[in-house]
C-alpha cells in the first residue's frame, strides 16, 4: 500500500474494516479466476485409442471386434474440459466400437458405448453448473470491490492505493 | 487465535507510541517484525491446503472407482479394465464380481474392505479433509487480515513521524525567524 506524504486522515476502525475486507474480496476474485480456468480445462475422462496391435487368440475377453488401428491419439497437452467433454462425445459419436474405454480414477475400464454417452452428458452438466456459479461468484466479488474502492477513494483519496500492481 | 498473534488496531498514533513507549523506529521495527511472522505462517497454511486440495480429487477418485464396483456387482459381468504398467505401457486386466476391494491406508498398508465399508471409509476421509480445508481458508483469512492491519499501521506510524517531523521544522524555522 502507498505511504501517504504525511497526511493527518485519520483511519477509524471502520475503515480498516473496509480495508481488510476490499483485500479479502482481490484475494478471493483471484482465487475464482484460477478456479474458473481450471473448471474450463477439467482434464480426465477422455476416451483412451487403443495403445496395441488387437490380440489374435480367441480369448473369452476380446467380446468386441478387433480395434481399428490407432487412431486419433488423444494428446496429453489438451487439456480443456469442457471442451475435453466435448470433444470426447464427438469422438463418441464418430467411432463405430461398441465399447469404450473410459477413464475411472487411474484405469481405463470397458464401458459400453451408451453408458459413456450419459456419464459424458452427466459431467458436462455438473461442469457447466460450477463454471455458472463461479461466474456469478465473480461478478458480485467484482461489484462489492467497486463499491468499496469509491467509499476509500472517497475518504482517502490520494492517501490509498487499491489498484493492480 | 490458533497460535497467529492478532494485530492490534490502532486508534491514534501518538497514544499508540506512548502506551508501547516505543520510539518511532522501534516501533516501525517491531511491526515490521510481526509483518514477517504474518508472511511466514502463511507460507506455511499455503502449503497445506495444496496438500488438502490435491488429495481431495483423489479421494473421490477412489470413491468413483468403488461406487462402479458396486454398481457392476449385480449384473454378474467382469470389468474389463487397462491399466498403466508403466509409462505409456498398459496392460489389461479382468476383474470379476467381487464384494471387496483392497484400500491404501499410507505407510505400507493395505487392508481389505467390504464394498460398503470401504465406500463409508472413503466417504468419511473426503468429508474430514474437506472441513479442514474449511479450518484452514478461515484461518488464511484471518491472517490475511491481521496482515493487512500491520501494514496499514506501518503507514500510518510512518506518516505520523513525518507529519511530526515537519511540524517540527515549521516550528523551528518560525522560532528562528523571530
Amino acid at each position: 500500500m502507498q505511504q501517504g506524504g504525511g497526511s493527518e486522515t485519520e483511519v477509524t476502525w471502520e475503515d480498516q474494516q473496509n480495508i481488510n475486507k476490499f483485500g479479502r474480496l482481490n484475494n478471493r476474485l483471484h482465487e475464482l479466476h484460477d478456479e474458473i480456468k481450471i473448471a474450463k480445462s477439467f482434464p480426465e475422462k477422455h476416451r483412451l485409442p487403443p495403445l496395441k496391435p488387437p490380440i489374435p487368440t480367441a480369448s473369452p475377453l476380446q467380446t468386441t471386434p478387433p480395434y481399428p488401428p490407432p487412431v486419433r491419439h488423444i494428446p496429453a497437452a489438451q487439456r480443456e474440459a469442457n471442451d475435453n467433454l466435448e470433444d470426447a462425445s464427438n469422438e463418441l459419436i464418430l467411432t463405430d466400437e461398441e465399447v469404450v474405454r473410459f477413464q475411472i480414477g487411474e484405469v481405463f475400464a470397458h464401458v459400453p458405448k451408451d453408458e459413456v454417452e450419459s456419464r459424458i452428458e452427466q459431467m458436462q452438466e455438473a461442469t457447466s453448473q460450477k463454471l455458472e456459479k463461479l461466474e456469478e461468484e465473480k461478478k458480485s466479488v467484482v461489484a462489492q470491490m467497486s463499491e468499496l474502492k469509491k467509499i476509500l477513494y472517497g475518504k482517502f483519496g490520494e492517501s490509498i492505493n487499491l489498484e493492480e500492481d | 487465535r490458533r497460535g497467529i498473534p492478532g494485530a492490534q488496531f490502532v486508534e491514534d498514533v501518538q497514544t499508540y507510541l506512548t502506551q508501547l513507549g516505543l520510539d518511532v523506529n522501534s516501533a516501525l521495527a517491531f511491526l515490521q517484525e510481526r509483518l514477517q511472522q504474518y508472511k511466514v505462517v502463511e507460507m506455511k497454511l499455503l502449503a497445506q491446503q495444496r496438500e488438502l486440495q490435491a488429495k481431495i480429487p483423489d479421494i473421490e477418485k477412489c470413491l468413483e472407482v468403488v461406487a462402479t464396483l458396486q454398481a457392476k456387482k449385480g449384473t454378474g459381468e467382469e470389468l474389463i479394465a487397462d491399466f498403466e504398467v508403466s509409462e505409456g505401457i498398459y496392460s489389461r486386466a479382468s476383474i470379476e464380481e467381487t464384494d471387496s476391494v483392497c484400500l491404501w491406508l499410507g505407510a505400507n498398508v493395505m487392508l481389505e474392505y467390504s464394498l460398503e465399508e470401504a465406500s463409508a471409509l472413503l466417504q468419511k476421509n473426503l468429508d474430514n479433509a474437506r472441513a479442514s480445508l474449511e479450518v484452514l481458508v478461515a484461518d488464511l483469512l484471518f491472517l490475511r487480515d491481521q496482515t493487512t492491519i500491520t501494514q496499514v499501521t506501518i503507514a500510518r506510524v510512518y506518516n505520523w513521524d513525518v507529519h511530526q517531523r515537519r511540524t517540527q521544522q515549521v516550528a523551528a524555522t518560525t522560532i528562528a525567524q523571530e
